[in-house]
Parts: structure tokens; C-alpha cells; sequence
């Protein structure tokens, strides 16, 4: 048990080493572009993996959470001059309120109705978005969203950004390893198993619902804010409903609630449309059909094939593949 | 005056909209446990099937056009109802969610393939107003109200009266129990999906007129939907109703004081607020 | 109105569902230090009582005192950490996760660490985790699960999963423990070792509270007997009491359980 969870983290470990290495063979802008996207859907899909993959609560707001993040920081940055690195502690900052204020009304009761609230949150955010146009660009979006530097190192190419988010990935990955091997993670993957036993053992099944849905708004935000400072441009018309659902998609191609399996997905699912283009008009349904038949056929994600694998090799098989 | 009698008669059949939309999928979740999302894809397949192909394609009547839809939808909510919804119904909810967000994918994706991706009407149908003393009202708004009622009744018959729609009910109510007293769920299942499919192309049918027949039509309907059936009662079928009236009428008189844009916004603040004072709905029954 | 002696008192306890009155103005005490049961045929209203107790699903009328303090109105959770555990009919446990995880969960509540303190402190972080984790390793060997305790729960035979819940309610250190029917289920020498283990838990000094069927288990264990049928309480008193008493026979026990006690009785003398 304890090996396989060893061997989770060098997989992990393995991963960044690739991602860090695949700038030095392909400088190109096109790739760079995709890594850095492909990081950021990592960072907001560790964040995602706490309610939705963790807890088991269905959370349908990434867009919005996303949107909130990136509007934060980029109109405090470029209107007030405010360095970007406030400005996207100020984004945390939001997803932290986010998650609060969203969380309770909506947690307050078993079923469906993050979901719908989700939803909803994220269209009000994104009407919002579109109509007021003297604050937020509109649909014409918001340009010129300044790039920072680290240190004495400006990160003015897309490379030296990539490899800055990388490293916050990183951070963001122990962060969350560091979370969910705790008592909270242990509560979290509680009230996904079994939710009537919870609150009789003394625990607020409220507070634990709110505590994963606050981290995920709180990742998604800063993801979000990354994301504004890398294109420089952003624009409500990015900020739907498919944003969300394919959030949710890297989560559950890779597998859920399994940091690992969230990196793999971020990494299959930033690359399949790519990957997909040559079917033209088709490409579309193919990439729907494919997670459709994800959903049905491999609903532990592609995490669980590697303990398949693995337990041909050796017999005893990775029981907690999907911890 | 005579505005805000029409800004209730809009936002009646407005709210008859939402409210079959919240029928459409009440069925279908007390029928399977599944919260349908691929339900607004539904409607606007209905729309297209309709409006596209027996319309303008194929230049039929109106009504025989209608009819020959609601056929066409039925025979499709069988097969989808084999093939997706039986499946689906023991699986936890993030993978109902995503299984059927990515049918409504798949479904928008063919459309955009067979008829292709520009936005289209139905001329001649349902337009023009009538006035009835100083009230304006389009023919479209009276359509709706007047099917909506109809299919209300249609479907309280059907539930209360006949064997299959008898069956249902147990099925809503207890799942494992009517499997024991020999009821055929997954027949059920099918009827059920059968049935809501039906009223999500009459839906589809009744908005044609108001909105261009398009890909991305009904997203609004389909959201402000299930809005209704939370503000109403969640996965109670009168709850779905009154929620859906609610809905429609706020957010027209919302019109008048906000911005026409932030329209859309009203349902959600309903939502929200309900949530956070009363939960279980204007009804208080909830499943 | 502090009464040391009373553990747990319900007033006047009523429960209507829709009209129908399934607890009809119950009244008794759980005194401190005694195994109390509840008994009574299927529907008496014997698991909406406990459901009552832990706040699950609250009284329509009348009032619960703990240690001589309402706590009606209170959530669940709160009436566990003042002290109020419970077993459920049908064992609600984390069925993916391994024992120890069970047991750690359940000890949770009266851990201290805030998130953002583990996340500065490791090594704070680990010493409470290390000490959930060594009472989890206690409290498995005094329920005899130790070899256990890596084992995913779903994995256990029914009988190691209920004591498996056992565990992880002992693990929140409660005052009062109601056991929803722990014999069910059971095989007759998992029954005689959970009664032995409920003994043993019952002598760290932690008073019990059940509902059984079983009436062997009954009165083996229990010091007070009350009895409920169709929501009303019929007859309160010790074993020996309860069991000569004509209303409960006619309503529960029947005929044949007199018969075979007196006999019994008759063979220990």
C-alpha cells in the first residue's frame, strides 16, 4: 500500500521533469502555448479534485470561479498599476469569498443543488461579463494585461512563463498532496462514502462541504489569474458552461479524486482536440464521443488502467487506486 | 396599464415554458435518479426536426408537420433511453452529469453536421399579434399558454389514469419497492423517456417562433428550467409548474426596472435566494 | 434539575409523520452507570426514539435532556461531541477506506489543528496525526480488530464491520453510546463476543443505551428494560420485572418466551 503510493509520486515527479524538459525539443510558440494552458488546467483541476473528485460533490461553476480570478487580477493590474503579484493574491482572495458565499447556500442541503447553483453562478458571471463593457471589455475583451517578473528575471516569454507556472504547479501539487493525506482530505473522501455517518461522529458535514468547495474556488481563482497574465487578453466569451464541463472532463478522464490521475488528465485533455484537429468538421463529435464513452466504460479514469496494468505484473494490485 | 397586463401575459407563457421544461426533467430524475442536462439540447433538437427538416425541407403543414415530429422525438427518446438512460441509472452523479452533458454535446454536434451551422426561422408560423381589448398579445404567447394547459392536463390523465402512467408514480416514489411488485422498470424508464422527449420537442416547437432556430436556442430555457423546479419543490411535478410561472413572470417585470441585457439574471437570483431561505421551495416538497 | 444520577431524560416525547403518531408522549430516564434497553416489536417506534436522541430526525414535540441540559434544536453533530454516540441498524461505515481510517475519522472531532496551522507547522501537523493514529492502535486491540486494521472495509465480514463501527464511535469518547440493534445480524459467536466487548466498554464507564430484538442479549446486558409498542411506553422496569409483566407478554415476548425462561430459571437453580 504504502509503495504504491510511493510510486504515485514519482509518476507525479516523473511528469513535471518531462513537461520541464519538452520546451528544450520544441520551442516553438505553438507547443509553449499549449504547455502553459496544459499547466494551468492542472493547477484548477487540483483545485476541482478537492469537492467535486475528493468530496463528491458535483461543482459546475469552474468557469465563473475562472472568470472571477481573471478579471480580479487582471483589471486591479492594469488599472490601478498594482503588481501582479498582489493582484493575484487579491484573485485567491476572491475564490476564498467565492467559495464561502457560494458554498453555503448551496451545501446547505444533500443533492443537486451545487450543481445547478454552479451553473447558475457561472452565466450570472458571465452576462455580467458581457454587459459591462466600460469595466470588463465585453465580448471585445480586456488587452494589455501586463506580464510580471520574478526576482530580476521578466518573464516576457512564453517559455520563462511556462516554467514559472510549472514551479507554482508544483507548489500547488504538494500543497494539495499535503491536504488530502490529512484529517481534512480523510473527511473529504468521508462524506463521498458514506454521508449519513459523518455528522453522528461529531463532524459538521456543512463545514467539510464548504472547507473543499472554498479550496477549489481558491485554486480555480489563481488559475484563472494566471491564465490572464499569460495571454495578456481576455475575453467573456472564453468564460461558458463548456469551460466548466471540460474542467470536469480532465478530471474524470484522468480519474477521480487521484492528484495523479488529475495531472494525466490535464495532459490527455489539453492534447486531445489538438491531437483531433485533422478530423475537421468531425473532431467535435469524436472528442464527445470519446469522453461519453470515458464516462461509461472507464469511470475510474485512466489511473485505474494503470493499476490494471500493474496488477498483471504483480499480484497484489493497487487497491487505492482510487484515493 | 394595459403594459403590465401584457408583461403578464408574456411572462405566463414565458413561465409555461420553464414550467414544461421543469416537467421534462422531473420526470426523467424521479423516473431514474438522472438529472438530465442534456435536456436543452433535447428542445432544441425537437426545433430542428420540426422547423427544419418537415417544414422547409420537406415543406409539410404545420400540423402535420407537429405531429410527425412528436413521432420522430418519441422514437429517439426509446433509443437514447436504451442506450444512455438505462445505463446511467446506477452510476454515481458526476458521471449521469457528464454522460448526459456530453449526449447534449453530441446532439448539438449532429445537428451542426446535418443541417448545418446557420441560424434559421419558421416563416409564417405563429406570428402576429391579436388584441383583445387594449391588450397586445402575439399569437405565439397564446400558443404556448394554450398547448402548456393542454399538456398539463394531458400528463395529470396520463399519471392518475392509465396503467403505464400509474407505474411511473410507483417508480417515482420507490424505485427498488415497484421492481419488487413486478413493475417492469426499465420499461417504465423508457416510457418516461419517451414522454419527456416529447414534451421537450413541443417546447422546442412553441420557442421557434419567439427565437431563431439555432444550436445554442434553448441554453436560457433550459438553465432558467431547472431553476423553476428548485424555486418550486425539487422532483415535484405541481412545484416544477408554479416555479416556472414564478420565474416567468419576475423576470418580465425585472425588464422593466433593470437593463433588458440582465433579464436572464433574475431566475438565478430567485435561485440563490431560495436556497438560502427556503430550500425545499414555494411548495415545500421536495424528493 | 442537574440530577448526577440521570444520563439521559426524554420528556414527553412525540413524533408524527403526516398524522401518523409514531412516539406518543414517551418518557424515561437513562440513569448513569446501567445499561439501558429499549425493546418492542418492529414499528414501535424504536429507531425514531434513538433517531430522536441524536437529532436526526428531531421530535415534533416534547423535549431530550443530556446530562440534565436540553438539547433539542442542536444538530447532529453537536450532540456527538457533547458526548452522545451511536451504532446505526445497518452499519454506516466508509466502506473504501481501511479500519484504521475509520476509527481515525471518528476521533476527528475532537482533534484541535486548524487547516492553515498544518499547512505552516509540519511538525505539529504530525504529532496529532500520530497520536489519532496510536489511540486508533488502542482502541483496536481493545476491541480485538487489530489484525484488522489495514483491511478496507468493504472487504470484513459483517460481524467485523460492526464492530469495526463499535470502534469508531468509541474513537469520539463518548458518555453515552446507542446501539441500534447490535445483535442483528450477527452469528451466535460474534453475538457473544460483541456482548462481551459491549461489557468490557460498558466497565471503562461509558453508559449504553439499546434497542434489540434479541432478548437473550437483553437481559444478559441490560440493567432497565422499557418497552414500547406502537409508539407508547407499556411497561419500564428490570429484566426480572419485564419479564413477568402480562403486557409485554401479550404484546412482545408471547407465551413461549415465559415458558422457556421459567425454565431456564428453573435450570440455573
Amino acid at each position: 500500500m504504502k509503495t504504491a503510493r510511493r510510486n504515485q509520486y514519482l509518476w507525479m515527479g516523473a511528469l513535471f521533469v518531462f513537461l520541464a524538459l519538452v520546451p528544450l525539443f520544441a520551442d516553438n510558440n505553438y507547443y509553449i502555448t499549449i504547455l502553459n494552458q496544459m499547466v494551468i488546467n492542472m493547477i484548477v483541476v487540483f483545485g476541482l479534485n478537492f469537492i467535486t473528485g475528493l468530496t463528491g460533490q458535483m461543482n459546475l461553476g469552474t468557469a465563473g470561479i475562472y472568470a472571477i480570478g481573471a478579471y480580479t487580477s487582471a483589471l486591479l493590474s492594469k488599472n490601478f498599476g498594482l503588481s501582479p503579484w498582489l493582484t493575484m493574491i487579491a484573485s485567491v482572495c476572491a475564490g476564498f469569498l467565492l467559495g464561502r458565499g457560494l458554498g453555503y447556500p448551496s451545501l446547505k442541503m444533500k443533492g443537486v443543488y451545487l450543481s445547478l447553483t454552479t451553473l447558475a453562478f457561472s452565466e450570472i458571471v458571465r452576462i455580467f461579463a458581457t454587459n459591462l463593457i466600460d469595466i470588463t471589455g465585453g465580448t471585445q475583451g480586456l488587452k494589455s494585461i501586463p506580464r510580471f517578473s520574478v526576482g530580476w528575471i521578466a518573464l516576457d516569454t512564453n517559455t520563462k512563463y511556462f516554467y514559472f507556472i510549472l514551479v507554482v504547479a508544483i507548489a500547488m501539487c504538494l500543497l494539495s498532496i499535503r491536504i488530502t493525506d490529512s484529517k481534512w482530505g480523510r473527511e473529504f473522501r468521508a462524506v463521498k462514502d458514506n454521508q449519513d455517518a459523518i455528522e453522528s461522529l461529531g463532524l459538521d458535514i456543512r463545514r467539510i462541504k464548504i472547507r473543499a468547495f472554498t479550496l477549489a474556488a481558491m485554486y480555480g481563482a489563481f488559475g484563472g489569474a494566471l491564465y490572464a497574465h499569460f495571454n495578456g487578453y481576455i475575453t467573456s466569451l472564453s468564460f461558458t458552461t463548456d469551460l466548466s464541463i471540460n474542467y470536469v472532463i480532465i478530471l474524470m478522464v484522468g480519474g477521480i479524486g487521484n492528484i495523479l490521475g488529475n495531472m494525466i488528465g490535464s495532459i490527455v485533455v489539453t492534447l486531445l482536440p489538438e491531437l483531433l484537429r485533422f478530423l475537421g468538421d468531425y473532431y467535435q463529435i469524436t472528442y464527445c464521443i470519446l469522453v461519453l464513452a470515458s464516462a461509461l466504460f472507464l469511470p475510474d479514469g485512466l489511473i485505474s488502467l494503470y493499476g490494471k496494468v500493474m496488477g498483471v505484473f504483480n499480484k497484489r494490485s493497487v487497491a487505492e487506486g482510487g484515493e | 396599464m394595459s403594459i403590465i397586463m401584457q408583461l403578464i401575459i408574456s411572462g405566463i407563457a414565458m413561465g409555461f415554458i420553464y414550467a414544461l421544461v421543469g416537467i421534462e426533467y422531473t420526470l426523467i430524475w424521479n423516473a431514474s435518479g438522472v438529472l438530465n442536462f442534456s435536456h436543452d439540447k433535447l428542445i432544441t433538437l425537437g426545433a430542428y426536426i420540426f422547423g427544419g427538416t418537415y417544414i422547409l425541407a420537406l415543406k409539410m403543414g404545420f400540423v402535420q408537420g407537429i405531429l410527425l415530429s412528436l413521432l420522430t422525438v418519441a422514437i429517439v427518446g426509446v433509443i437514447i433511453a436504451r442506450t444512455i438512460f438505462i445505463p446511467l441509472r446506477n452510476l454515481t452523479m458526476i458521471y449521469t452529469i457528464m454522460a448526459t452533458v456530453m449526449l447534449g454535446k453530441i446532439i448539438v454536434e449532429g445537428i451542426r453536421l446535418f443541417w448545418g451551422p446557420v441560424p434559421f426561422s419558421v416563416p409564417g408560423f405563429l406570428v402576429g399579434t391579436v388584441k383583445i381589448g387594449k391588450v397586445v398579445i402575439s399569437r405565439a404567447n397564446i400558443a404556448i399558454i394554450i398547448t402548456a394547459f393542454i399538456c398539463v392536463c394531458a400528463l395529470q390523465l396520463f399519471l392518475y389514469k392509465t396503467k403505464p402512467g400509474k407505474a411511473m408514480r410507483c417508480v417515482a416514489q420507490n424505485r427498488n419497492a415497484a421492481q419488487l411488485m413486478g413493475i417492469d422498470v426499465k420499461t417504465v424508464m423508457v416510457t418516461t423517456v419517451a414522454i419527456s422527449m416529447i414534451i421537450c420537442c413541443l417546447i422546442g416547437v412553441l420557442v421557434s417562433p419567439l427565437l431563431n432556430i439555432s444550436t445554442t436556442m434553448s441554453n436560457m430555457i433550459g438553465l432558467k428550467g431547472f431553476a423553476a423546479g428548485v424555486i418550486g419543490g425539487f422532483g415535484y411535478l405541481p412545484g416544477a409548474i408554479i416555479g416556472g410561472l414564478v420565474i416567468g413572470i419576475v423576470e418580465n417585470f425585472a425588464s422593466m426596472i433593470f437593463p433588458s441585457v440582465y433579464k436572464d439574471i433574475a431566475a438565478f437570483v430567485l435561485l440563490v435566494a431560495f436556497l438560502l431561505i427556503r430550500p425545499k421551495g414555494i411548495t415545500g416538497k421536495t424528493r | 434539575m442537574d440530577n448526577p444520577e440521570v444520563v439521559l431524560e426524554v420528556l414527553d416525547l412525540v413524533k408524527r409523520f403526516d398524522g401518523l403518531v409514531a412516539v406518543d408522549h414517551l418518557n424515561f430516564k437513562v440513569r448513569r452507570g446501567k445499561i439501558h434497553a429499549l425493546i418492542g416489536p418492529n414499528g414501535a417506534g424504536k429507531t425514531t426514539t434513538v433517531n430522536m436522541i441524536t437529532g436526526e430526525n428531531p421530535q415534533t414535540e416534547g423535549d431530550v435532556l443530556f446530562e440534565g441540559k436540553s438539547i433539542s434544536g442542536r444538530p447532529v453533530y453537536a450532540r456527538a461531541q457533547m458526548g452522545i454516540g451511536r451504532t446505526f441498524q445497518n452499519i454506516k461505515l466508509f466502506s473504501a477506506m481501511t479500519v484504521t481510517e475509520n476509527l481515525m475519522i471518528g476521533g476527528q472531532s475532537k482533534t484541535t489543528q486548524s487547516l492553515l496551522k498544518y499547512l505552516a507547522d509540519f511538525r505539529s501537523a504530525r504529532k496529532e496525526e500520530r497520536h489519532l493514529r496510536e489511540k486508533a492502535k488502542e482502541v483496536l486491540n481493545f476491541i480485538g480488530m487489530y489484525q484488522y486494521r489495514d483491511e478496507i472495509v468493504n472487504n470484513l465480514a459483517y460481524g467485523r464491520q460492526k464492530m469495526t463501527e463499535l470502534g469508531r464511535t468509541l474513537m469520539g469518547e463518548p458518555k453515552l453510546i446507542l446501539l441500534d440493534e447490535p445483535a442483528a445480524g450477527l452469528n451466535p459467536s460474534e453475538r457473544k463476543e460483541f456482548i462481551e466487548i459491549i461489557q468490557k466498554v460498558f466497565e471503562t464507564g461509558v453508559d449504553m443505551f439499546l434497542i434489540e430484538h434479541n432478548m437473550d442479549v437483553v437481559m444478559n446486558l441490560s440493567h432497565d428494560i422499557t418497552v414500547l409498542n406502537f409508539g407508547c411506553k407499556i411497561a419500564e422496569g428490570n429484566p426480572k420485572e419485564i419479564l413477568v409483566n402480562e403486557e409485554v407478554i401479550s404484546a412482545y415476548l408471547g407465551e413461549g418466551y415465559r415458558r422457556k425462561m421459567a425454565k431456564g430459571a428453573e435450570g440455573n437453580a
